[in-house]
């Protein structure tokens, strides 16, 4: 009679009953992997914009405050795009001809808003309120990067909800003086473990417990 | 077109190709697209509410509102504190004026009957011919509808066009017009006078079959001063109520007896006669006449603080001799000239334009703002005689009934994108102030109106600007910024006038008649009909009945049980020749022999939301007597349908009393608080907030409370609380956040009732939170239970575990890609609130306490580094008498805590142990000594 297994059968059986049980955890640790990754982050991903804006060139190079266009950011939970006519307020004598700047001398000719591709992108379940954090002393590089340097914006951090309890949790480290919180290239001092302790109790920041519930940020 | 054959192999294959590909192209996440201003608008901060003071109309009074706008669209209506008619409160149809706005059935162009989309211009040329007509005939041939008209610009506009076309003929058409109270005040004082009465100074007040309380133009104004006064027990008083089915009146009355409407004005006489006059009246039933001597003897030993109030179904002779009993009582009630007249002129009925039209002398109708064609009586059979106007048009805001018999049909504006000015019950004038431009190409009464005179439209800012140029003194521009600053106009109430002393009138004699009488009322969410097509109030549970979804004639348990009628049976109503089939519901304090039906529904030409929904009660009633229908015959269709109704009736055995605590005032001395249950022994940690933290707590007053639903609607408004449609709630399902129960401590023919809402309890202990399996019902740190939406899976196991059954589940995507009927359109979108998460199907939700607002306070103070301040949760600021308290437990000395130490105080199911943050205050009542078997 002819042998129906032949003698590596063994071992191909062990093989795949051993990737049985491991594909689910791989499967898990794909996901999570993909999860993370900048694919779904959008971390890193430079976006191409109607006009090549560049912060490094106006913030960089010009030393523009970043409150000359983000208007409503110590005011408001969006710190606000400018309109058309903000940058037209330099623009009409400035590169007036510029190929680049077309779209811009367009909107505000023709009255159409510019369509600007959205970089930082929270989940609409996500409540985020920039003049909170600016009073808090929340610097903008913290979250944003050297935007100074950046020809076109990208994202420089995940954005995702890992990443901001790492803050709530223990805000000191990232905790500035107020003078600094626009500061494109502010670093902490040696002792910002002992500045940051003072600001948390300065500025009556709630507890890690408190600032980690859902309802700080979802409604 | 080729011929249909089955792709081959190789073209199957490719498509199967290409699928695949798109599919995988499509995963990419799609990119968001940020848009800012052009020009900025200044101090406009994106993303922060922002309100403006305006005002809504409710049959053509004025209520004034602040409507909020985010980034320049509206999404929220709340009263204005200043206006006299608002008081800071709204009402349901203030509270829904917001989704008419984008109701995605709005009429959005010009269109004439047979060739359809049409433009302005095309209308003008078309009126050019039938208008010179006119004009060479002095305006003979004209003849202008509109509602009621208290708006100083469009009277000015109206006398103008009147003065220049002599011979044209105004009609004034107000479905609910309170006629026969008009007509009455003219019997008495023998000129035009509107009375105020004043709840506020009226300590024993008799209502036959009146419902102050109830819907209309002046319910805030009269709740808020009537719960005000009883909020003091010292002038509690006495609230003595005979009507022929259960009113919000008829609930918070002390006695109330069930009286049918044949015996309603015997009673005014009864009260009369223990005045004096000695009026011949026929007899009451023994029951009544106790009732009305109780009354009386109340009212006489109340002189100048005792009020008789008669309600719109009773004729001009009984509204006259209540006149004549509250000046024997020096009651207090105020007169002032009618707000909506236009002096020196009377407007025409609709009878008269019946008339006109059968003579075929209308050569130019123009129907602005009005829908008679749905809701005039049966009998003037508007839609065919208007066929024979030789020029027709209807403006309004839909393509209504009256537009489907016009030749033209113009579309208006929205109150929210329009400038106007109109006058409020007691003649306060305000600003009606636009929030945004019109979405679509419509036009106002005032910018269309000059069309008629021949002239070209003005735009409506200057209409009204001009209408009040000579106020100001010299500043005019300051004064009119401040009047629209405060959505009030200073000192334009009208004054008060000295009516002089009444008339006796000679009562006419009633003549009874076999059969059923019905009395017809308007109904308590769609109003007159007006408001058919609005999703909202469709599914607004009616305060008494609960129904959503349609009308039924109610009766008296004994009355159907006469009749061999069972609840849910569909009978043919019929009288004069006129029938209409509708199901029967059955309620209790309905008189026997009586029944009720609420009009507005049954239309044809609503839009998606309102079509054929209900049952038409204009199609019965007649220009005589447009509210009480006599000698109506019911007869069996064999049919059945399913009362659509959010609350069913249960016998609780003895609970009602420990679910609804009711006090009688003189035991109010010796009750004591009942609290959350928290001395009780538990198993489980107490609750503990955040040392530097918040603890919101609500109390709410069932005895404030009137039952009115406004704080439902606001709740649905802020809170994007979707709509599910009368399928799902066939099923026993629906969204509302906030419910209002009704309980019934009395028997079925004696109603001892009250209202409850219940909201989240948010408790300190929820039953909620520990059987989620993956934490999505939560506690945080301010004692808010939340739910985490992201979270939830769905098991429903919190829902099942909650013993207040406020929690709700997403059958479907009722907000999300499955809204019911047209309320997925874009246009609905828009008015969701920004600042609140839209939720999908499969996630359950619950009351937040208004969460947006309490973190939007949260983070301004945080902001600024100041205190938090107050926070007002959406059911509150809609409340007209103030009977939702909502605050902070943790700070000191505030409101909220006070009343938890009320001796009317109870948690709702305390012994469950679930130390609810939610909690109420017992109703009150102060039942009179010798009708009490009455309430047994």
């Amino acid at each position: 009679m002819v042998q129906i297994f032949h003698p590596g059968a063994d071992t191909v059986a062990r093989v795949v009953l051993a990737s049985l049980g491991a594909a689910p955890v791989l499967a898990v640790g794909l996901a999570y992997a993909v999860w993370r990754s900048p694919y779904a982050t959008a971390q890193d991903v430079t976006r191409e914009q109607p006009v090549p804006f560049s912060h490094e060139h106006h913030v960089g190079g010009l030393g523009l405050d970043c409150r000359y266009c983000h208007t409503s950011v110590e005011k408001a939970a969006f710190a606000g795009i400018p309109p058309t006519e903000t940058c037209m307020s330099c623009h009409s004598q400035e590169w007036t001809n510029a190929p680049m700047l077309a779209p811009v001398r367009q909107s505000l000719a023709e009255g159409r808003p510019l369509r600007w591709n959205r970089v930082h992108n929270l989940p609409a379940y996500v409540y985020f309120n920039h003049s909170v954090h600016v009073a808090k002393g929340v610097g903008c590089s913290t979250c944003h990067g050297e935007v100074q340097t950046m020809k076109l914006m990208r994202q420089t951090v995940p954005l995702t909800m890992g990443w901001c309890l790492d803050c709530h949790r223990d805000p000191a480290p990232h905790l500035r003086p107020h003078e600094a919180v626009f500061d494109m290239t502010w670093k902490p001092p040696a002792d910002q473990a002992a500045i940051g302790a003072r600001f948390v109790q300065e500025r009556h920041i709630k507890s890690p417990e408190r600032l980690s519930e859902c309802s700080i940020c979802h409604r | 077109m080729p011929p249909l054959i089955p792709p081959s192999r190789r073209e199957a294959l490719r498509l199967l190709g290409a699928g695949i590909t798109l599919a995988a192209g499509g995963c990419s996440k799609p990119v968001e697209e940020i848009v800012p201003y052009v020009r900025a608008p200044e101090q406009l901060l994106p993303g922060v509410p922002v309100r403006y003071a305006t005002t809504l109309s409710l049959s053509g009074f004025a209520r004034g509102v602040q409507a909020i706008a985010v980034d320049g669209r509206p999404i929220k209506i709340e009263g204005n504190p200043l206006h006299p008619a608002s008081l800071g409160a709204t009402d349901v149809f203030a509270e829904a004026a917001i989704l008419d706005l984008y109701d995605p059935d709005r009429s959005r162009t010009v269109t004439e009957r047979v060739n359809g989309i049409a433009s302005w211009d095309m209308f003008e040329r078309a009126l050019s011919a039938p208008l010179a007509s006119v004009r060479g005939a002095g305006g003979r041939g004209l003849h202008l509808v509109t509602g009621r008209v208290t708006s100083p610009t469009l009277a000015r506009q109206i006398d103008a066009l009147l003065r220049a076309l002599p011979e044209a003929v105004w009609h004034v058409h107000e479905p609910i017009d309170e006629g026969n109270a008009a007509r009455g005040a003219e019997l008495a004082f023998g000129r035009p006078l509107r009375a105020l009465p004043r709840l506020d100074r009226a300590e024993t007040i008799l209502c036959v079959g009146a419902d102050p309380l109830g819907p209309g133009p002046d319910q805030i104004r009269l709740a808020r001063a009537f719960s005000e006064r009883r909020g003091d027990p010292a002038r509690f008083g006495r609230l003595y109520v005979a009507e022929a089915a259960l009113t919000l009146t008829g609930i918070k009355a002390d006695a109330r007896r069930a009286l049918h409407p044949f015996d309603q004005p015997t009673l005014l006489a009864a009260i009369a006669n223990a005045l004096g006059p000695g009026l011949s009246a026929p007899e009451l039933p023994e029951e009544a006449r106790r009732f009305a001597r109780a009354a009386a003897d109340d009212l006489k030993a109340h002189e100048g603080r005792a009020l008789v109030l008669a309600g719109p179904a009773l004729s001009p002779e009984a509204h006259a001799l209540a006149h004549w009993i509250n000046a024997r009582l020096r009651a207090p009630v105020d007169y002032i000239a009618p707000p909506d007249r236009i002096e020196g002129r009377t407007p025409a009925s609709l009878a008269d334009l019946a008339g006109a039209l059968d003579r075929g002398s209308v050569t130019c109708l123009a129907i602005l703002g009005s829908d008679p064609v749905a809701s005039a009586p049966a009998d003037l059979d508007l839609a065919r005689r208007i066929e024979r106007a030789r020029f027709s048009v209807h403006a309004g805001l839909h393509g209504d009934e009256t537009a489907g018999a016009t030749h033209w049909h113009l579309p208006l504006t929205h109150e929210l994108e329009s400038w106007s000015d109109l006058r409020a019950t007691d003649g306060t004038a305000s600003v009606v102030q636009p929030l945004l431009r019109p979405l679509y190409d419509g036009r106002s009464l005032h910018e269309i109106l000059p069309l008629f005179a021949g002239r070209t439209t003005t735009a409506g800012h200057a209409l009204v600007r001009e209408t009040w140029k000579d106020r100001g003194g010299g500043d005019f521009e300051g004064w009119w910024r401040r009047s629209l600053h405060d959505g009030v106009i200073e000192g334009s109430a009208a004054p008060f006038v000295d009516p002089g002393e009444p008339r006796l009138p000679v009562l006419p004699e009633i003549r009874r008649q076999e059969g059923l009488t019905v009395e017809l009322r308007p109904d308590p969410c769609l109003w007159d009909g007006r408001f058919a097509n609005n999703a909202w109030l469709q599914e607004c549970p009616k305060p008494i009945s609960k129904q959503v979804w349609g009308n039924a004639l109610a009766l008296s348990r004994k009355e159907a049980g006469r009749r061999g009628i069972e609840a849910g049976d569909v009978v043919r109503a019929s009288v004069g020749g006129r029938a209409v089939e509708v199901p029967v519901v059955i309620e209790s304090g309905i008189a026997e022999g009586v029944g009720l039906l609420t009009l507005g529904y049954g239309r044809q030409r609503a839009g998606a939301i309102g079509n054929g929904i209900g049952a038409d009660a204009y199609g019965l009633s007649t220009q005589g007597s447009p509210f009480l229908l006599t000698g109506v015959e019911l007869g069996r269709t064999g049919k059945t349908e399913t009362i659509l109704r959010t609350q069913n009736d249960v016998e609780i055995e003895g609970e009602t009393e420990k679910l609804f605590r009711q006090i009688d005032l003189a035991a109010l001395a010796r009750a004591e608080p009942r609290g959350i249950g928290d001395d009780q022994p538990t198993l489980l940690s107490p609750w503990k907030g955040d040392a530097d933290g918040h603890a919101w707590a609500m109390v709410i007053d069932t005895h404030a409370c009137i039952g009115c639903n406004a704080c439902v609607l606001s709740c649905q408004s802020e809170n994007n609380v979707p709509v599910v449609g009368p399928e799902e709630i066939a099923r026993g399902r629906m969204m509302h956040w906030l419910r209002v129960d009704l309980y019934d401590a009395g028997g079925s023919e004696a109603p001892r009732a009250g209202f409850q809402p219940v909201p989240c309890m948010h408790c300190e202990h929820a039953p909620c939170e520990p059987v989620c399996p993956v934490a999505a019902s939560v506690h945080d740190g301010e004692g808010l239970n939340l739910q985490v939406y992201n979270r939830c899976v769905g098991t429903r196991f919190c829902e099942a575990n909650c013993p207040y059954k406020v929690r709700r589940f997403n059958f479907f995507g009722y907000a999300d890609g499955q809204s019911y009927a047209n309320l997925g359109a874009e246009s609905v979108r828009a008015q969701r609130n920004p600042n609140v998460t839209v939720r999908a199907r499969g996630v359950m939700e619950k009351c937040t306490y208004c969460i947006q607002r309490i973190a939007g306070e949260r983070e301004a103070a945080e902001r600024d580094g100041r205190e938090m301040g107050a926070v007002v949760t959406a059911c509150q600021s809609a409340c007209p008498t103030q009977a939702i308290r909502f605050g902070d437990l943790a700070k000191p000395g505030n409101a909220v805590a006070e009343l938890r130490k009320d001796p009317r105080h109870y948690a709702l199911l305390e012994e469950l142990n679930t130390r609810p943050r939610t909690t109420y205050l017992a109703n009150l009542r102060d039942p009179h000594p010798d009708l009490k078997e009455d309430h047994a």
